[in-house]
């Protein structure tokens, strides 16, 4: 009982906050890509970058640092060769799919939307609206003034709004 | 206008994003009060929010395989294995909510000045307009179908559409109720309603726009009732039911060929 006044619980170690902060992570490395496979490798490479950096860590928000190195690696990314040597990302679009799909965010018409996003404009929107970071995080964590943000944001949801009208589109017949 | 400070749009997202304080909350607030067009765009991106955050929901959650992931003892690939449950539960929040997410049109603002185009004006007034009139018992029309003739040459006048015809969807099973006159983008337009032996009722919308621009058939849908529009010239056409979008199409593609071209 005298042990009240000890409240300050001891830091976490590195790993540790890793390992908390993953089902965070893997949500948004899976908002950032087309399946989830490549939300997955995303998620890996995210984790391997976080520890081989991890003497850059200025040991403040740890969690912006996290997301930020995310952000970069799928940003920087240009279609490196898929991981997976069956198909490409660029092949990937042509595979046939399977009527049936298990995945349930295949089912819906605004997440596929999201596919035509420009990347950043993307993840400026998973950040804000998925993950919850508010604007200034955001601007901070991607190094651009906030107005980059907003103009992003705007453009995101400008184009999901303008791609679900398009899809509601059926060509006229007058029959005659 | 009246406003202390005016709203900009970058207000308007942040409180669709809820980061707002409860003063400039309130400030928005009324401003979407009073600019239903900028109401419906935040109420639409309200939408997109929830079912991104519930699309993605169910990936925020530890595997098995995490502590390999931290330690480095993982291989790829790693073991995947579905996450059923989780997957499947998500899925019916998916498909509830992508019944009710955006299906409105562009954003056609680049400033806070908002101004919806006709296509965007025409499905929601006509969504509006089947909700309020097609539940009434009594008083459904203005004009009854036993004075069609005197139904068509009234509207026809109003909307200046010579030899307007009222569509005649009998082959549809649809028997006409009768019609009103009512504003369609804030012009005289007509509404004509239509029921087949069940009693499910069906509305076709005419409204004029000298800047229409003819379109493709486009529909619509919210809470189970369906619209399909398209604009023939400076005519904007919109049929609006609580019934099968196939059922409606057709309906739609009936009204098409009979009105005049």
């Amino acid at each position: 009982m005298k042990a009240r006044e000890t409240q300050a619980p001891a830091p976490l170690s590195f790993e540790a906050q890793i390992l908390a902060l993953l089902p965070q992570l893997r949500r948004y490395s899976r908002s950032l890509t087309r399946s989830d496979v490549e939300g997955e490798d995303l998620l890996q490479d995210c984790v391997e970058k976080a520890l081989v950096s991890r003497s850059q860590w200025r040991g403040a928000n740890f969690k912006s640092w996290a997301y930020r190195i995310m952000t970069n690696l799928h940003l920087n990314a240009r279609r490196s060769v898929a991981r997976r040597p069956s198909v490409g990302i660029e092949e990937a679009e042509n595979v046939a799919m399977s009527a049936v799909s298990d995945d349930p965010l295949e089912k819906s018409r605004l997440v596929k939307a999201l596919e035509t996003l420009p990347k950043e404009a993307r993840a400026v929107l998973m950040l804000v609206v998925v993950e919850g970071h508010s604007y200034q995080e955001v601007a901070d964590m991607l190094d651009v003034p906030i107005g980059t943000v907003m103009s992003r944001l705007s453009r995101a949801r400008q184009a999901l709004r303008e791609k679900m009208r398009e899809e509601n589109v059926i060509p006229m017949r007058r029959p005659r | 206008m009246t406003e202390a400070r005016s709203i900009s749009e970058a207000d308007l997202h942040a409180y669709a994003d809820g980061f707002l304080n409860d003063a400039d909350r309130a400030r928005v607030e009324r401003f979407l009060a009073e600019n239903p067009d900028a109401a419906e765009l935040v109420a639409d991106w309200q939408a997109q929010n929830d079912e991104l955050r519930s699309a993605f929901a169910g990936y925020e959650q530890s595997k098995p395989t995490d502590i390999q992931l931290i330690s480095g003892a993982h291989q790829r690939p790693a073991a995947r294995q579905p996450r059923r449950a989780a997957l499947a539960a998500a899925a019916v929040v998916i498909f509830a909510l992508g019944a009710i997410g955006g299906h409105y049109g562009p954003l056609l603002f680049k400033r806070p000045d908002i101004q919806l185009a006709y296509t965007e004006i025409l499905p929601r007034e006509a969504r509006n307009a089947f909700l309020v009139y097609a539940s009434e018992v009594r008083h459904p029309v203005e004009v009854f179908a036993n004075e069609e003739a005197h139904l068509a040459t009234w509207l026809g006048k109003r909307l200046s559409i010579a030899n307007l015809k009222v569509p005649n969807l009998q082959t549809m099973g649809f028997k006409l109720v009768g019609g009103r006159l009512l504003p369609v983008a804030g012009k005289p337009g007509a509404m004509f309603m239509y029921e087949d032996q069940a009693g499910q009722r069906v509305t076709v919308m005419v409204g004029r726009n000298k800047e229409n621009r003819t379109t493709s058939f486009r529909f619509a849908s919210a809470s189970n009732v369906e619209t399909f529009y398209w604009i023939d010239g400076e005519l904007g056409y919109a049929v609006t039911g609580e019934i099968s979008r196939d059922l409606l199409q057709k309906i739609a593609e009936e009204c098409y060929r009979q009105f005049p071209s």
